[in-house]
């Protein structure tokens, strides 16, 4: 299962891959042939095509074997599943070139028939054909198998890396998002346009400028603490939805209006926290602040048979709903259904020309 | 140096002032709350200078330019939009953040001031700048660096290096705001940049071809060649 995205991403062999392949096989074949000018008196040429001629059996058959693991995905077995069939490939590959060994005369390096005769040459010995096969055999078995071995041990390490940089990455998105929710939260366009005002309501009104910078700070505290709690009574995100109007009525003077209507019973029910900000300040900011001549946002809460409807509406330019608008909705909803289960649900209705309806519906009493 | 500030938030716009208190040779003609106030007042008092909001109803501070007949030298003024600022690609104007720091204010307006103000571009005189955006881009054209305009249907493409951006003017309507010493009609869709000839060749029935630098050759049509003759003294 893991190693599907690996077979995915990977569709060739790699160049570590023939690196390893033909540097392998390149080396191997270099000591045999100082080892058969060494040890064994034959000419030279006779010697090179052999080893070639072996070695490069080997390493088309080692070559097909890596298509067949590929295939199979054999880098999926744990260490017990793949032992065994490590061993079978082995002795299945090992057999042809055993055979034909025995035709060749550089296999006397790896007999040890030729190691006790050159270490004790008073001894005759000669062993018949099957044995030498045999021989020949566990020679190329051995010799495969550490193939395998080297194959599997350098998949796994690739692996692992691998999966360390993902696990980093992922961390690293994870922190983006947090970051983009925050900042979210902080709206900043909101907050610099605001501090402008301050600005110059010092110089204007100072006894107004102190009353927004209290105001600004109440919005402000709101924001970065949300993230602590779940649900908070409507009369507190109303407080500060209040606070945050005030400030946006000083930004925008006589274009922004403001209507509350809020039932006692309803201010008494528990909402997401920055639920009513949020739409309060799309209304604004989609409605409102698109319009040169300003317009009206309303607030409208009440109970009704064991639910609170809550209404925002805001006058809006007439025109088509903007993307954005339509994902933060998503969330929200997301959001509704998360805490109070499939009964709570909000929605956006932009059927008036010039009017956007949000409505939500929580149940009352958890 | 005659100025006008654009932006929605009244509060903003007297921030501004206040600013500019500091900079007596800054003489605000005007303000406006919006892109369509903005566009009636700049082609009535053609400012040198205008502080133009990104954000604003009913049109954002880009799209005023690119109505703009004359564009002046523009500094942007932002909360929170630097990134748009940004889509700038060749000739990145200057913009203050608000609210907006005086040391900022100061050192951008001696740029403004160095870099030389536009002679007052009165109205039918011709035109120095061009706003251009296309797609997410946008640029201030300076038109003695254009090659060639070339119409296509109701718009026109201009030829500026390697950027080709589409106008959504008539080439007829362009002309006229064409500086006639530099720029010349070549033919029925065309007009050349003068500087940008590098030869002329001669071709059938009394036509002309000019080659550009860096660009194509331009087919002039019989009639304007007797024109390109007389006016060179070919």
């Amino acid at each position: 299962m893991d190693a599907s995205p690996h077979a995915v991403t990977r569709p060739h062999a790699s160049r570590g891959y023939w690196l390893c392949q033909l540097g392998g096989w390149g080396l191997y074949s270099t000591l045999q042939l100082c080892a058969g000018a060494l040890l064994i008196h034959l000419p030279w040429a006779r010697i090179g095509i052999e080893v070639l001629v072996l070695n490069g059996i080997g390493l088309i058959f080692t070559h097909r074997m890596h298509a067949y693991i590929r295939a199979h995905n054999w880098s999926s077995y744990s260490l017990r599943g793949l032992v065994p069939r490590i061993a079978i490939a082995s002795l299945l590959l090992a057999l042809p070139l055993g055979l034909l060994s025995l035709f060749a005369s550089v296999s006397s390096l790896q007999s040890s028939e030729s190691l006790i005769q050159e270490l004790a040459p008073n001894i005759q010995l000669h062993f018949g054909p099957l044995i030498r096969l045999l021989h020949q055999w566990a020679n190329w078995t051995t010799l495969f198998a550490l193939w395998l071995v080297i194959y599997f041990v350098a998949v796994s390490i690739r692996r692992r890396r691998n999966a360390e940089l993902r696990q980093s990455e992922l961390i690293r998105s994870l922190q983006q998002a947090e970051l983009r929710l925050l900042k979210a939260q902080l709206n900043p366009h909101f907050l610099f346009n605001a501090l402008n005002t301050v600005r110059s309501l010092i110089a204007e009104n100072p006894k107004v400028a102190q009353i927004v910078v209290t105001r600004f700070a109440n919005t402000l505290r709101y924001a970065l603490n949300a993230g602590q709690q779940e649900i908070v009574p409507l009369s507190k995100e109303l407080e500060i939805v209040r606070d945050y109007l005030e400030i946006e009525s000083l930004r925008l003077e006589d274009r922004l209006r403001v209507d509350y209507s809020v039932s006692e019973e309803a201010a008494a029910v528990g909402i997401p926290t920055m639920l009513l900000q949020t739409l309060v300040e799309n209304a604004v900011k989609h409605g409102i602040a698109e319009l040169p001549r300003g317009g009206r946002v309303k607030v409208d809460a009440v109970v009704r048979d064991g639910m609170l409807l809550l209404e925002v509406m805001n006058s809006r330019p007439a025109g088509v709903v903007r993307a954005a608008e339509g994902t933060g909705l998503r969330n929200s909803a997301e959001r509704l259904r998360l805490i109070f289960g499939p009964s709570a649900d909000i929605s956006l209705d932009l059927s008036q020309p010039d009017l956007a309806v949000a409505s939500v519906h929580i149940p009352v009493g958890k | 140096m005659r100025v006008i500030i654009v932006d929605d938030e009244p509060p903003a716009r007297r921030e501004m002032r206040r600013l500019l208190v500091e900079f007596p040779w800054m003489e605000i003609v005007g303000e406006a709350g919006s892109a369509a106030e903005a566009e009636a007042l700049i082609e009535e008092l053609h400012p040198e200078l205008i502080f133009l909001d990104i954000q604003m109803p009913g049109g954002s501070g880009f799209d005023l330019l690119s109505r703009l007949e004359h564009v002046p030298q523009v500094v942007f003024t932002t909360a929170h939009d630097e990134h748009a600022v940004h889509a700038f690609e060749v000739n990145a104007l200057d913009y203050l953040l608000k609210p907006i720091d005086p040391r900022r204010l100061a050192s951008t307006l001696d740029r403004v001031r160095n870099a030389g103000a536009i002679p007052a571009a009165r109205g039918g005189s011709v035109m120095e700048h061009l706003f251009v955006r296309d797609g997410s881009r946008c640029w201030f054209v300076p038109l003695r660096e254009v090659q060639l305009l070339t119409s296509e249907g109701n718009y026109v493409r201009l030829s500026w290096g390697k950027i080709k951006p589409l106008l959504a003017r008539s080439l007829a309507a362009i002309e006229q705001r064409l500086d006639p010493a530099q720029f010349f009609r070549a033919n029925r869709r065309q007009i050349i940049n003068l500087k940008f000839i590098e030869s002329i060749e001669a071709g059938v029935n009394g036509r002309l071809h000019a080659q550009l630098r860096d660009g194509p050759e331009v087919e002039i049509s019989r009639r304007q060649a007797r024109l390109f003759k007389a006016l060179t003294s070919i």
